[in-house]
């Protein structure tokens, strides 16, 4: 039996039309705007790669932002946004999250790119049907003569199996 | 009751569907004087009702500022309480108050140490915080933001200071300075000591490479005692 956990890659630019995406897309510009110019501070830099390069301790600004995102990923109620399961509904759970900023611009909003990558609870891996994985949530004890409630998921982009554990 | 959770499994799929929902009937049904109390429907004595509004997709995200935008940053971090007042004023216009500036501080906690240092790491879902001691006021029309703090520890190097960023109402930075603390017999920096660390080692104002430029305009006034708690009041120009 193999117990797996799952990542969604979220990705958030200028191009967001959905309410959730906006909002955090407004705010974590905006907090990177402030916190960068922190770390910009009598150079010319603007950028994030730039910052990254030629700052010390520029890394630091992806924890920095991330209470400007907090807000908005725990309206989510746990829930991974966007991945539906066969029957349309979204439903994998994620405890841990983590922000990533991929690019940024002080005066260029337009530059702003993030992800948001969730990290689901464990899930049972029962079986494979084409390209659908059958699922469970793995509650931490299974007997195999229980009856459990399933789920179809199709592999989509920017999900990923992100740890496997044999159990036998 | 049936028609909550119905709605409620609604809410969780990303299906839009528009619902027409007869409960007042079932209502009537289970009790002659039971009205439902959901909105979209009413119910008479006689079970006539009124259809549901469509259902679109939720969730309905609400704006949720930054966690930093908070007045009291102490965040469970033990030491004296101290109120920060900061007046910000507009050096570009004869020093008037400036209004919807956006203030942020932050300083180390009773042992020297700052929240988010090291930041980048995985984050719990159960929001725990790692900023303490760090807060975000917008100044009033007073140029007055106010924060409740501890007083600040200190650590090798430095003299007891709070950092401040001012930006304006868009973002921009207007100033990135410190604040530092008066020193001598009776002063509040004298009561706390240093906490437990004491104060052998401390580097005073006058030997902290950060204030070698001057710290005249930096230095804030601070009263108060041990017991009552201490306030720190500060004026500063930017220019806007």
């Amino acid at each position: 039996m193999r117990i797996i956990t799952l990542s969604y890659r979220k990705i958030i630019d200028i191009s967001a039309d959905k309410q959730w995406d906006k909002f955090v897309f407004e705010d974590s510009y905006m907090e990177f705007k402030m916190q960068a110019q922190n770390f910009s501070a009598g150079t010319a830099f603007t950028s994030y790669g730039e910052i990254l390069r030629n700052v010390p301790d520029g890394q630091r600004l992806t924890g920095l932002i991330t209470p400007a995102v907090s807000g908005y990923v725990q309206q989510l109620n746990g829930v991974v946004p966007d991945v539906l399961n066969n029957s349309g509904r979204r439903f994998l759970k994620f405890n841990r999250f983590q922000l990533e900023i991929i690019n940024s611009d002080i005066h260029l909003k337009e530059r702003h790119q993030i992800a948001i990558n969730f990290f689901t609870v464990p899930q049972i891996w029962h079986d494979t049907i084409g390209d659908l994985m059958l699922v469970s949530e793995f509650a931490g004890t299974y007997q195999s003569e229980d009856e459990i409630y399933t789920y179809l998921l199709r592999m989509q982009p920017y999900l990923n199996i992100h740890s496997v554990k044999d159990v036998s | 009751m049936e028609r909550k959770n119905f709605l409620k499994s609604l809410m969780i799929g990303t299906v839009s569907s528009s619902v027409l929902i007869d409960a007042c009937k079932k209502d009537a049904a289970a009790s002659a004087t039971s009205t439902t109390a959901t909105s979209g429907t009413t119910t008479t004595a006689n079970g006539s009702c009124s259809v549901i509004q469509t259902e679109t997709e939720g969730p309905f995200p609400t704006k949720s500022p930054a966690l930093y935008v908070r007045s009291d940053i102490t965040d469970g971090r033990s030491g004296y309480k101290l109120t920060i007042k900061i007046i910000v004023n507009n050096s570009n216009n004869s020093c008037a108050a400036l209004e919807n500036a956006l203030v942020d501080i932050w300083h180390c906690d009773a042992e020297g140490n700052y929240s988010e240092y090291g930041g980048g790491g995985m984050q719990n879902t159960n929001y725990t915080n790692v900023h303490f001691l760090r807060g975000r006021q917008t100044t009033d029309v007073n140029g007055l933001v106010t924060f409740t703090s501890i007083f600040p520890g200190w650590y090798s190097g430095r003299a007891t200071h709070i950092h401040v960023h001012i930006y304006n109402a868009a973002g921009n930075s207007l100033k990135i300075t410190q604040i530092a603390f008066p020193e001598g017999t009776g002063t509040a920096l004298a009561l706390v000591n240093g906490y437990s660390k004491g104060m052998s080692g401390y580097t005073p104002n006058a030997a902290d490479n950060v204030f070698s430029d001057g710290y005249a305009l930096e230095i804030a006034s601070v009263s108060g005692n041990i017991k009552d708690g201490f306030e720190l009041n500060i004026s500063m120009s930017v220019p806007a």
